[in-house]
């Protein structure tokens, strides 16, 4: 039973409170009753999400734009498919190139054996292709035909005509310079002239239009095909790859290479004909040396991946965070002590808080950037290529700037829901101070942060979520490894997957804004006294 | 020396009026309190009792007059005066143990760890809150709530315990507990109160002497009545004798007559 009521707390606090039911159906209280709020606010919601589902598969397909059509979900699903397949291939890649000895030896037969398999494959599936384009053809041609003729006779009959007004034009023009005619007849005819050949272009153009529509109509067998080569391909590539970096980009292979030539160069001692040649080949000896040590310490460096991109944007974004509460905090306690420090403040926040982050992160780039002008050496990228997780991640100046924006935007709500908290001291609370004559530091740790924290906590919040929206954005700008970037790059791609890359980022980076917003809700909740989540 | 204890000598409170003169919410207001006696003061709403307590108190500054307590003119607020609050004023995210430790440490600072502790504890049981000593007030009944007020103010070992309404906000029967407590607690430590009231009953009951006080503005102590009961008291006995109803009498009609005075002044 004590459990029980510690899994109905745990989700209180976490705002998980609509799951309530299910716990307590699941420990049998009032069965009846649970299953009404199961179904009333857990199975309506599921089934609504499930209807919006539907509903953009039905309306997505028939919205074309330049991008393609907009992706419905089955579309979504495959991109998320897609990049995790990425992510896994460059994960075994990475292992790949560290394989040595027998495990590399045996690991190369299977991709071999593997890669065997897959050009068979993709043979067979390149026939079948070959067979595909050729039934598109003939269906295409068969659907073409009588359009097609259509069109041809059309055209070669109003040819005709229009030669035959040509010539008429023509008859009537010698008799107008004759004087046998008036000159207005001549215009007029040319008139009429004019407008039967703009109707029958306008005919044949709808001809046309229809011969176009036929050949950009997709045929789903040819589709198919298509994708099944181009999937079976670049597994092939994929395993292509594998293979060279078990053999000849494996590091081990390198290594062994490079103390070959070592060797080599060492003998030459012997050989030597000339003091010049000994003298070269120590140079030689020394440089080779170095590059052996290079290779022993080399990794592989995998391409950027959603799951790297996500690392990146939760870290630039908790840092940028902190960053905010580490300024804002002090300052909004300033500002909530001390009425003359807020009048001076007040109009810096009332201007810089509505400025665009995209405005910040141009002025950070100039102004940060000045600090490290030349980032591989700067003890700041030094140390962090030192740390850790952190190391993976890479960080460099474009990340920096993004983390600046992020707090320049996550500071304000943190700095004015902390004076708010401050200045909204209960009265009582500062007469028992009073009475207790407790002094500034005392009133400050024990009274005034803490009746303080709950709005603090709210102001964190709303700052984490503002960051995390400004984050994006800024990686977009400033080319940080991350989601914004790799939104914006799809943007700019255009391959086929494009749309339905951007679509699913969306959804990432909805549910990562949801998580660090769950985090903080869980935080604000234990800090808050008012509240019944105060003791877990 | 010790009836003059608590020697308040033509206290002043006045209010700038930027249309006349100032306000002399209370004027000329003289009380000396016994060591060890318990004062009401009691008067209608409104009439400054709780300004003349916070100027005890040091929570607000006299504007004229001088207050002694134990030999010396008040400093300002400190924890020598200790103040019980209408509303219980606890910080709602310290335990009742650790409310009242607060003003332990503050006071008791010099006294080891272990001692502070105790003092908590005794006072905390002297308010019988011995069971709830880690709850939150949150957790806790207004009357509970109070208590730990109570056992705050008498945990710091005060010359002078100032009551500002104390069960103001309570029921009637949480109110006569509290007032037992509050009795119960003077009678083993003897310190000197002074409570603000305007329940009859409240102030023949729990005090020695009660000051009655004219209505303001211009608030001074109009009469001040002896209660003459043995102590421990008794409520039913009390009111079995016949000098209780002229106790109640006098302060009645002493009530009645400000009222009178003021509507009086009011039609002039």
């Amino acid at each position: 039973m004590e459990l029980k009521y510690k899994i109905l707390k745990g989700l209180d606090v976490s705002g998980f409170a609509v799951f309530d039911p299910v716990v307590r159906l699941a420990y049998g209280e009032e069965p009846q009753k649970q299953i009404r709020a199961i179904g009333k606010f857990i199975i309506v919601p599921v089934i609504f999400i499930l209807v919006c589902f539907a509903l953009t598969d039905w309306i997505a397909p028939k919205h074309k734009t330049k991008s393609g059509q907009v992706p419905d979900t089955a579309t979504i699903r495959k991109s998320a498919k897609i990049n995790h397949l990425i992510a896994k291939r460059e994960g075994i890649k990475t292992v790949d190139f560290l394989r040595e000895g027998a495990d590399r030896e045996k690991t190369l037969l299977e991709v071999q054996a593997l890669i065997a398999e897959k050009v068979a494959i993709v043979d067979e599936l390149k026939a079948e292709l070959k067979i595909q384009e050729e039934a598109y053809k003939s269906q295409l041609d068969a659907k073409l035909k009588p359009i097609q003729s259509k069109y041809d006779a059309l055209k070669a009959k109003y040819k005709e005509a229009s030669n035959a007004r040509k010539a008429q034009s023509k008859a009537l023009a010698t008799q107008v310079y004759n004087k046998q005619v008036e000159p207005s007849e001549l215009v007029a005819l040319l008139k009429e002239s004019d407008a039967q050949t703009e109707a029958e272009r306008a005919e044949l153009d709808i001809l046309k239009n229809q011969l176009d529509e036929k050949r950009s109509e997709k045929y789903e067998p040819l589709e198919l095909a298509r994708s099944n080569v181009d999937s079976e391909a670049d597994a092939l590539m994929f395993l292509k790859t594998r293979e060279q970096l078990l053999t000849s980009r494996n590091r081990s292979v390198k290594v062994a290479e490079a103390v070959e030539k070592k060797q080599g160069i060492a003998d030459s001692f012997e050989t030597a004909t000339s003091e010049s040649k000994v003298l070269n080949a120590a140079k030689g000896l020394v440089r080779q040396e170095l590059s052996i040590e290079r290779l022993e310490s080399q990794k592989y460096a995998p391409a950027a991946t959603i799951y790297l991109y996500i690392q990146r944007s939760v870290f630039t974004v908790i840092v940028g965070f902190l960053l905010a509460v580490i300024i804002g905090i002090p300052l909004g306690i300033l500002c909530g002590l001390n009425k003359v420090f807020m009048a001076c403040m007040t109009p810096i926040i009332a201007i810089f808080k509505p400025v665009s982050p995209v405005v910040w992160l141009l002025i950070f780039q100039i102004i940060v950037g000045a600090f490290f002008p030349n980032p591989d050496t700067h003890p700041l990228f030094v140390a962090a290529s030192n740390i850790p997780w952190v190391q993976t991640l890479g960080v460099n100046p474009a990340m920096v700037f993004s983390a600046c924006t992020v707090a320049m935007c996550a500071l304000w709500p943190s700095l004015v829901n902390t004076a708010l908290g401050v200045c909204s001291l209960d009265p009582d609370h500062v007469n028992v101070a009073r009475v207790l004559r407790l002094n500034f530091w005392e009133r400050l740790t024990k009274i005034i942060i803490p009746s303080a924290l709950p709005l603090i906590f709210a102001g964190l919040r709303i700052s984490m979520g503002v960051g995390w929206m400004v984050l994006i954005a800024a990686e977009a700008l400033s080319s940080s490894d991350g989601l914004g970037k790799f939104v914006w790059d799809e943007y700019q791609n255009g391959s086929s997957l494009t749309f339905a890359n951007i679509m699913f980022a969306c959804f990432v980076i909805g549910i990562i804004g949801f998580i660090l917003d769950r985090v903080m809700i869980v935080l604000q909740r234990i800090v808050s006294f008012d509240d019944s989540g105060a003791s877990v | 020396m010790s009836d003059k204890y608590v020697d308040i000598f033509d206290l002043v409170k006045a209010y700038p009026n930027p249309f006349g003169e100032a306000i002399r919410v209370v004027d000329g207001f003289n009380l000396r309190i016994p060591k060890g006696e318990f004062m009401s003061v009691i008067g209608h709403s409104g009439c400054g009792k709780s300004t003349v307590l916070n100027m005890v108190a040091g929570l607000i500054p006299s504007s004229e007059g001088s207050i002694i307590v134990a030999g010396r003119e008040i400093p300002g607020s400190g924890p020598d005066r200790a103040v019980v609050f209408q509303s219980p004023c606890l910080l709602p995210w310290l335990t009742a143990f650790d409310n009242v430790m607060l003003g332990v440490n503050k006071c008791y600072a010099h006294v080891s760890e272990q001692e502070r502790k105790q003092i908590v504890e005794y006072s905390l049981s002297a308010v019988e809150l011995q069971d709830s000593m880690y709850k939150f007030p949150k957790e806790m009944s207004g009357g509970m709530q109070q208590r730990v007020g109570i056992a705050r103010a008498i945990a710091l070992k005060p010359n002078m315990l100032l009551l500002d309404e104390p069960f103001g906000r309570l029921d009637s029967l949480t109110r006569m507990d509290l007032q037992d407590v509050i009795v119960n607690i003077l009678a083993k430590e003897k310190i000197t109160t002074m409570m603000i009231t305007h329940d009859i009953d409240e102030a023949v009951y729990m005090s020695d002497k009660i000051c009655m006080m004219t209505n303001g503005p211009q608030a001074k102590v109009g009469e001040i009545l002896e209660i003459d009961y043995e102590r421990p008291r008794h409520r039913q006995q009390m009111m079995l004798e016949d000098k209780y109803f002229g106790y109640r009498e006098r302060l009645l009609s002493f009530l009645e007559n400000c009222e009178k005075e003021k509507e009086a002044r009011v039609k002039a």
